[in-house]
């Protein structure tokens, strides 16, 4: 943990290793679905469907807990109610942990931009590393999200992760 | 094996009636009719004037409920809708029932007749994508005498287009009105959430509590006077101002 | 000597006196939700044990309450017909057609023959769509993934139809008042029809793979009945109240508000009442829903798509209520309007709601592993009962 966190498998001698490392990070990343609302059937599609079939990519949708995972994806309309509930969960998550927000809703409120129980972005809640816009978006922008996620995992400092770095969110399609 | 599959008439108007013994005029009549005038087939209803299958179950639902409790009537749609006196929400849900062959629950919801107030108060500039509410306190189908009512329809399973919508009126002050919950299970949770969104209380139910909002949740959001408060603070985000809408100059619009 | 046989040597006096003495099983509080891969979405259930029995089960829902019917008081009829497509998500164009019926009944606007036969085709469609995923979903419940990746395979045919028809895969937003936005793209008939032909055979696939199966039947047979007397009461509607032997279909006895009188068609019901039976009656709807639109295809009528509206939609004052059968039971609308360009006051009986609502009596009294088999049985979408 020290090693990782100090900073020394950015360069030098060890530098092989720290790309071993989030090479294989990029390719095993379990992943916890937290599917809210119509997004949620899209994900399904992605990640069950025979078309999309997003496990290809090393995605593994079977941790039924956080604490197992390393990416949540946030997939719907998130309101005032649930919201607690997901900030539990992320915290229950180990580091490095990774989020994507899937769908208008989650991003900014969406449709429901004026509602009373609507939780306008899942960011204010969890900070966020990719947005993948639609609504719902396709199972395609899905899997660009998984892919850009994955490049990002490859070129990052696991160090930079753990000091609260390199947290600018992507956005899918732009 | 116990298999016993059953498969009902083919095409709409042969209805095989379950309970035609129970229930004979309205049922028929209405199949009937749904068949005469398929080609006709959305009409211009004439609020004022009841039809004779409509004037026969108000007068069945008058014969059970007792004159005295039915305020006023009308037609919404195809439906008949029946104000009656608050003292008879119970009974009067026990002869639909029971009497009326109205076994099935459509809902139980209110209505708050409160002119809808513009999003950021009346001289509100930002946010124009609102449409605009006549500023009079009128009322719909079968009056009102204030500005609460607590509406419900029930329908039945057994007759084809056979419903009735209830309603009755509830004092601002203290909206109160009798739980349905005793003759109708299916009201427990429609009760609930006209109570979180109205703040009527309905005697006589088991647990009202909330059933969608958070424990925390202040306010009574269906009433007109909850304001949104995030049109309050910005106008609608979606509003890109080019051009004006069209129409804005010539109210009437063009065909 | 097999496994159960014990060696009396090796058999302590001290695990006989803790195997022996009855377990206690007190009263235990279980909390299923709100994020539990077996409640489809964000469903939360309290349930009250006594060792594997439910005494008491309450169902938590809100999870997913956007306040629609406040939203609608906000928004012109267009848009509500853009907000609508999100309460059932899965059968989106099914949703809108009852609100767009109700706003025209409204303003005596009558949609021409074509309009109304494609959205007759349209919504069948959805129903196929969203069956297709339960017919997989059940499956996965009781513990076979197979029928999952089946449902998940097939149901892109039909959405395919529907994105190529409307261009909105999930939500179509298709209808307007009046009619409907576009006419069906060139070849899209004979495409359909292959499609439909394909829906059939994949029903009868279900039915081999599923309905046969012995494990599927022990789990599902006698289990979660709901007698139609009280699910009425309860207001259950759709498939839930036709496996119970209710032979009611909103289709053939509501409003007719879509030409399904013109074709031959039957509503299916089955007596039994329980988890089997609502399978059952589902999968025979799905079949029926792929006949049906075959029907709808050989008889469809030429002519315009739209009825002559003003550009501005204003709706007459005046009130209403129309209903529908949406794939998951009755969705109505009883619309207020007065006279402006949204509607005063919308309530939306979604069907998901009072199938629900019937819940904590059906569960009472069964064990804990068939609770998720009656919940998914039930085939409830979480944004059809919070609104």
């Amino acid at each position: 943990m020290g090693l990782m966190t100090s900073g020394a498998l950015r360069k030098g001698p060890l530098k092989p290793v720290g790309e071993l490392l989030n090479y294989s990070r990029k390719y095993s990343l379990w992943m916890f679905q937290w599917g809210l609302a119509c997004c949620a059937i899209e994900m399904g599609v992605a990640l069950a469907g025979p078309r999309y079939d997003v496990m290809r990519l090393g995605v593994i949708p079977f941790p039924a807990s956080p604490r197992q995972a390393d990416l949540i994806v946030i997939s719907g309309t998130v309101t005032d109610k649930m919201a607690p509930a997901i900030r539990r969960l992320y915290e229950q998550m180990p580091d490095p942990k990774y989020v994507i927000s899937m769908g208008s809703c989650a991003n900014c409120g969406g449709p429901y931009w004026d509602s009373y129980s609507v939780t306008k972005g899942i960011d204010q809640v969890i900070p966020v590393d990719v947005y993948v816009p639609g609504c719902p978006p396709r199972p395609e922008a899905f899997i660009q999200a998984i892919v850009m996620l994955q490049e990002r995992i490859q070129h990052e400092d696991p160090a930079d992760r753990w000091q609260g770095k390199g947290w600018e969110p992507i956005v899918v399609g732009q | 094996m116990k298999t016993r599959p059953i498969v009902g008439r083919a095409k709409a108007g042969n209805r095989s009636s379950l309970a035609s013994d129970e229930i004979t005029s309205p049922g028929d009549a209405v199949d009937q009719d749904s068949v005469a005038d398929q080609d006709s087939a959305v009409v211009t209803i004439d609020v004022a004037e009841l039809s004779a299958e409509h004037a026969d179950l108000l007068a069945r639902f008058t014969g059970e409920v007792g004159a005295d409790a039915v305020i006023e009537s009308g037609v919404a749609g195809r439906e008949l809708v029946v104000r009656i006196e608050p003292a008879a929400w119970v009974s009067a849900a026990l002869a639909c029932k029971t009497k009326l062959g109205f076994d099935y629950l459509g809902f139980v919801a209110g209505i708050d007749w409160l002119p809808t107030p513009a999003a950021g108060g009346d001289d509100a500039e930002g946010d124009t994508s609102a449409p605009v509410q006549p500023k009079d306190m009128t009322f719909g189908v079968a009056g009102s005498a204030g500005r609460f009512q607590v509406f419900a329809r029930v329908g039945s399973t057994k007759v084809a287009r056979y419903g009735i919508t209830l309603k009755a009126d509830l004092k601002e002050s203290a909206p109160h009105i009798d739980s349905w919950f005793s003759v109708y299970p299916g009201a427990d949770w429609h009760e609930r959430e006209c109570w979180e969104m109205y703040g009527f209380i309905f005697d006589g139910h088991p647990s009202l509590r909330h059933l969608y909002l958070p424990h925390e949740f202040e306010g009574f959001p269906l009433r007109k006077d909850f304001p949104l408060l995030a049109r309050e603070v910005k106008p609608w985000p979606g509003l890109v101002n080019v051009e004006a809408m069209p129409g804005v100059d010539d109210e009437e619009g063009g065909d | 000597m097999t496994a159960f046989d014990v060696d009396p040597k090796l058999y302590s006096p001290l695990a006989d006196s803790h195997l022996n003495v009855e377990l206690d099983t007190g009263d235990m509080v279980l909390n299923i939700g709100p994020q539990h891969p077996a409640t489809h979405g964000t469903f939360r259930l309290v349930v009250r044990l006594d060792g594997e029995r439910v005494i008491k089960a309450d169902p938590v829902i809100g999870y997913m309450h956007r306040g629609y019917e406040k939203l609608t008081e906000y928004r012109t009829y267009p848009q509500v017909t853009t907000l609508i497509n999100r309460i059932d998500w899965l059968s989106s164009f099914a949703n809108e057609v009852p609100f767009i019926a109700a706003a025209e009944q409204l303003m005596g606007i009558e949609a021409p023959p074509r309009a109304l036969y494609i959205r007759t085709i349209l919504t069948e469609m959805a129903r196929i769509s969203t069956f297709l995923l339960f017919l997989g979903e059940m499956g996965l419940q009781v513990g076979a993934i197979t029928p999952a990746f089946l449902g998940f395979r097939d149901r892109e045919y039909p959405l395919n139809l529907i994105e190529s028809a409307t261009g909105g895969r999930f939500h179509p937003n298709f209808n307007r008042i009046g009619g409907i936005k576009d006419d069906l793209p060139w070849g899209w008939i004979a495409e359909c029809r292959n499609t439909m032909r394909k829906m059939l055979d994949s029903c009868d696939i279900f039915e081999d793979l599923v309905l046969g199966n012995p494990i599927f039947q022990a789990r599902t047979r006698g289990i979660g009945i709901i007698p139609a007397e009280l699910g009425a009461a309860y207001g259950v509607s759709g498939s839930n109240i036709r496996a119970s032997g209710v032979d009611w279909d909103l289709r053939r006895d509501g409003e007719p508000l879509l030409p399904y009188n013109e074709i031959d068609w039957k509503v299916w019901t089955h007596q039994d009442g329980d988890s089997y039976a609502r399978y059952w009656v589902r999968l025979q709807e799905t079949r029926e829903s792929a006949r049906m639109i075959l029907h709808l295809l050989d008889q469809m009528p030429s002519g315009p798509i739209m009825a002559k509206v003003p550009r501005i939609i204003k709706v007459p004052q005046g009130e209403t209520y129309v209903a529908a059968e949406n794939p998951l039971g009755e969705m109505g609308y009883y619309i207020i309007s007065k006279g402006a360009t949204g509607p005063f006051r919308v309530k939306i009986r979604t069907a998901s709601f009072s199938n629900v609502s019937i819940m904590p009596w059906l569960l009472q009294g069964i064990y804990v592993p068939d609770v998720i088999t009656v919940l998914a049985s039930l085939y409830f979408i979480l944004g059809d009962i919070d609104k």
